[in-house]
């Protein structure tokens, strides 16, 4: 281990089980098992990294002529990597109110079967379910002796509904996940709204592209804080010099009104008890009231951008860690719902989400609602379909007029460097003016 | 030697088929922050899943410890106990197949120098440019996968990959570039090249008014649009489930008839070639749409014996558990040729957002990556943001062409395309 400066070691065994439900046939159902380890080891310049299968049992000679191999595979590196001081300490996993793993999955599998008969109604011509649960058993430790360990299991289920008329398709979906216990329980309520919004698309109005008001429901909302403000604050990406925020700490680029946060500590979906790099996970104000003021870090982003704290360094068992969203989200204002509608007078209220994507260091980013209503003088009217809105980063939170009382978050996985991790993201209702809205009618 | 034969034994016993997938490689890898090598990592890695047939019910599980088979041909077992027994007419038996690789490349190991190379060849390309390079990245890995199955299946297939990929900055003007291969062909510095002219030449766009206009999908762009919607309306189980636009279409002309698609798995520079499936059903040259025409979906066994037709050899493993699942191996969008790039239109490098759109109705709106007005072959001006809308299966009804330019990405191999009159939402 000559010339290691520091190492760590990350090592996630644990099972996951899945239910797949196709129009009452259950396709498939079982559980399979993982095993992987990540060996960092920081030598003279860069990272070394070793990612190895079926790492339990690996003795300490062994983990020896596994750093002594990091060590050289870092020979290529060229870039000095510092590692600032994190906080350590690891915070309690949230208890769960039913383990998922005392429910025998023939006893999951029936309940998710109820709820997709539940999304069998006239005009539904497929319906899917599907039910996860993962069980990971974290173990850290690194060459300054921090060692912590956790369990942490993450369930949840979706269910899908097609609805057809005259060749048109169209879907309405639900899902839910959680780390608080088995969460199937009483949602055939959610079957079936996935399979009434589904037939109600069918008649939905094509959106009208264009710039207009628009008023965003909380899980959209928090789409847009997570792609809109929430990748390019990334330290890596601020590093890099690829993300329109770098350089811009203590800046105002909101309206007073916007507070945009994230915090791995809150018990949600991407609650993480400490980070992959073993360091103590906290709340992290990435705009506060309109000003950018902090950054997302890993103990090397921190150390080479500041602005912040270490503790969003997070990883799919078996790859190295990135620095990642975990639960992000718009502090809610002062407003009514309603009157955000009559506030907006014309234009479209946005609802649901199928996913967005952002190019930080471009600055401009795109989302895409589930399904949405004109807005009329000032009163929510028709439905419309396959609506999306753009922006740029450094003029949109200034559009931010009005945020609602009630904050509401939802759960979903993101997508970075080819790993998914568990993010939730929430809002109030929002109002922006002047949104860039894509649909397919010419305006 | 891994025990494979060891666990069709002890899982004939227990289930009338069972069936053996294993993937164990190595691969090395770098990453750039800017413009210096930051991390280095080197990945050992191993799959094992199983799948048992026992009375039409399938049974899956994986697992990462080879030690580990009999926990996991249990869970197998124990899997296909809860599943909906399916009509099985049984896992495929010895093809004779030509056992010779196609896209390998014998000579490939996992080597740093190589990786360091790639990378400097694409800074040197990118500095051409007036950019900075914000992130890069290059991989070599060597694969090998073997399926064996209690009917006397087994086959072995080597794998290399090599890829690389570059971003860079210009202002706030981006440009990524990467590519793919199963051999040392890239050129790393056209790579470099290409991301640093999308970076440069994107500085300083003009806004465009909304408005119909005639565009040019790069390879890349038309890919994402074609992954997100097309391929999925060709999978035979989207086709009975109901939740294919083309399903009762076959037969009909269902895009415009200069274009045919079909899965080539034979295709000496596809990423995604071989000659069995991922369930061992030999591979076939597969007409999905001939000159417009819609002529066959693709089937795995699974959802061939339900609904009485053949399996089409297009079992991938993307399944739970690491089961099979209908995929494809290179998808060919053909056509005729032209150039497409002399009268005016907009340019459009890539697309973000292409995942969000409806895969069911085909409806989609996306923001533009990259877009330029080109005229005479050249680009002309860049587009400083636009959105572009439509629906896949319409825009495809009536093009103007393919360009000559073909692609591979990912398992998709695809021209430039150009379109009229598409709808653009400019600012």
């Amino acid at each position: 281990m000559d010339g290691i400066r520091y190492y760590d070691i990350r090592h996630v065994c644990g099972q996951s089980t899945h239910i797949e439900i196709d129009n009452r046939v259950i396709e498939s159902a079982g559980t399979s098992f993982f095993d992987h380890a990540v060996i960092r080891a920081l030598s003279a310049k860069g990272w070394g990294i070793l990612t190895v299968d079926n790492y339990s049992g690996t003795t300490d000679k062994e983990l020896e002529t596994l750093l002594g191999k990091a060590g050289r595979v870092s020979a290529i590196t060229a870039e000095e990597v510092s590692l600032a001081d994190a906080k350590r300490g690891i915070r309690n996993v949230p208890s769960m109110h039913e383990d998922p793993r005392d429910v025998s999955i023939g006893e999951k599998a029936g309940i998710m079967i109820s709820i997709e008969k539940a999304a069998t109604i006239e005009g539904i011509v497929n319906t899917r379910a599907n039910y996860t649960e993962r069980f990971e058993e974290v173990t850290f430790k690194d060459s300054s002796g921090a060692y912590e360990h956790y369990a942490i299991c993450r369930s949840g289920f979706g269910i899908m509904a097609v609805a057809s008329r005259a060749g048109s398709l169209q879907m309405g979906y639900e899902r839910r996940h959680s780390i608080r216990g088995l969460n199937i329980r009483h949602q055939q309520d959610l079957g079936r709204s996935a399979a009434e919004r589904a037939v109600a698309l069918l008649s939905a109005l094509p959106a009208r592209g264009g710039t207009m008001n628009a008023v965003l429901d909380p899980e959209l909302a928090g789409v847009f804080a997570h792609e809109a403000v929430g990748h390019a604050s990334e330290g890596d990406l601020i590093q890099e010099g690829n993300s329109v925020l770098a350089g811009k700490g203590g800046e105002r680029i909101g309206s007073p009104i916007v507070t945009i946060v994230d915090d791995p500590s809150l018990p949600e979906f991407g609650f993480e008890p400490c980070d992959a790099e073993g360091s103590r996970v906290d709340r992290t104000e990435i705009i506060r009231r309109g000003v950018v003021a902090g950054f997302l870090h890993s103990r090397e982003t921190l150390a080479a951008v500041g602005n912040g704290h270490a503790g969003n360094a997070r990883a799919m068992p078996g790859e190295p860690p990135l620095v990642r969203m975990s639960n992000t989200f718009i502090e809610p204002g002062e407003s009514n719902t309603d009157e955000l509608i009559a506030e907006c007078r014309n234009g479209i209220l946005l609802m649901g989400s199928r996913g967005g994507q952002v190019d930080p260091g471009r600055g401009v980013f795109q989302f895409n609602a589930e399904y949405g209503y004109l807005i009329e003088n000032g009163e929510c009217t028709r439905m419309v379909r396959d609506v999306s809105l753009s922006g740029e980063i450094l003029q949109t939170l200034h559009s931010i007029q009005l945020c609602s009382k009630e904050k509401r978050m939802h759960q979903g996985y993101c997508g970075k460097g080819g790993q998914s991790v568990p993010v939730s993201d929430g809002a109030p209702h929002i109002l922006l003016s002047g949104a860039v809205v894509g649909g397919s009618v010419p305006d | 030697m891994y025990p494979i034969d060891e666990i069709l034994r002890k899982g004939s016993v227990l289930a009338d088929e069972v069936e053996v997938y294993i993937s164990e490689g190595l691969s090395v890898s770098a990453d750039l922050k800017r413009t210096k090598v930051s991390r280095a990592v080197e990945s050992q890695y191993f799959g094992l899943s199983i799948r048992t047939i026992k009375e039409g019910k399938i049974g899956t599980s994986s697992s990462s410890n080879p030690q580990g088979w009999e926990k996991c041909l249990n869970a197998s077992l124990a899997s296909g106990s809860l599943a909906t027994p399916q009509p099985w007419q049984g896992l495929p038996y010895p093809a004779g197949l030509d056992s010779r690789p196609i896209a390998y490349d014998p000579s490939l190991t996992p080597d740093n120098d190589i990786i360091v190379n790639l990378l400097k060849g694409m800074i040197d390309g990118a500095s051409s440019y007036p950019v900075e390079v914000t992130s890069g990245g290059a991989s070599l890995s060597v694969q090998t996968v073997t399926l064996a199955n209690s009917n006397g299946v087994y086959y072995s297939r080597p794998q290399s990959h090599v890829t690389a990929s570059i971003e860079t900055i210009r202002g706030n003007s981006t440009g990524y570039e990467f590519g793919n291969s199963y051999t040392l062909d890239l050129d790393p510095i056209s790579i470099g090249e290409r991301a640093g002219f999308l970076a440069s030449a994107s500085f300083g766009g003009v806004d465009i008014s909304s408005g119909p206009y005639d565009v040019v999908l790069s390879p890349v762009a038309f890919a994402q649009l074609v992954g997100a919607v097309l391929i999925p309306s060709l999978s035979g189980r989207n086709v009975h489930a109901g939740r294919s636009r083309l399903g009762s279409s076959l037969g009909l002309r269902v895009i415009d008839p200069a274009l045919s698609v079909y899965d080539d798995p034979f295709l000496e520079k596809g990423l995604s070639s071989t000659r069995w499936d991922a369930e061992g059903v030999p591979t076939r040259n597969l007409s999905l749409i001939r000159e417009g025409i819609l002529e066959n979906f693709s089937y795995d066994l699974k959802t061939a014996y339900r609904y009485g037709k053949e399996s089409t050899g297009s079992a991938v493993r993307t399944g739970h558990g690491g089961g099979p699942a209908i995929g494809n191996h290179n998808v060919v969008v053909d056509g005729p040729r032209k150039d497409i790039m002399e009268d005016e239109a907009i340019y459009i490098q890539d697309v973000v957002g292409a995942h969000t759109a409806n895969p069911l109705s085909g409806d989609f709106s996306v923001e533009l990556t990259n877009p330029f007005r080109i005229s005479g072959g050249n680009y002309e001006k860049p587009v400083r943001k636009a959105m572009m809308s439509g629906n896949v299966f319409e825009m495809l009804g009536i093009t103007a062409g393919l360009g000559k330019d073909d692609r591979v990405i990912g398992s998709l191999v695809v021209p430039s395309i150009r379109l009229k009159k598409q709808h653009i939402i400019g600012s």
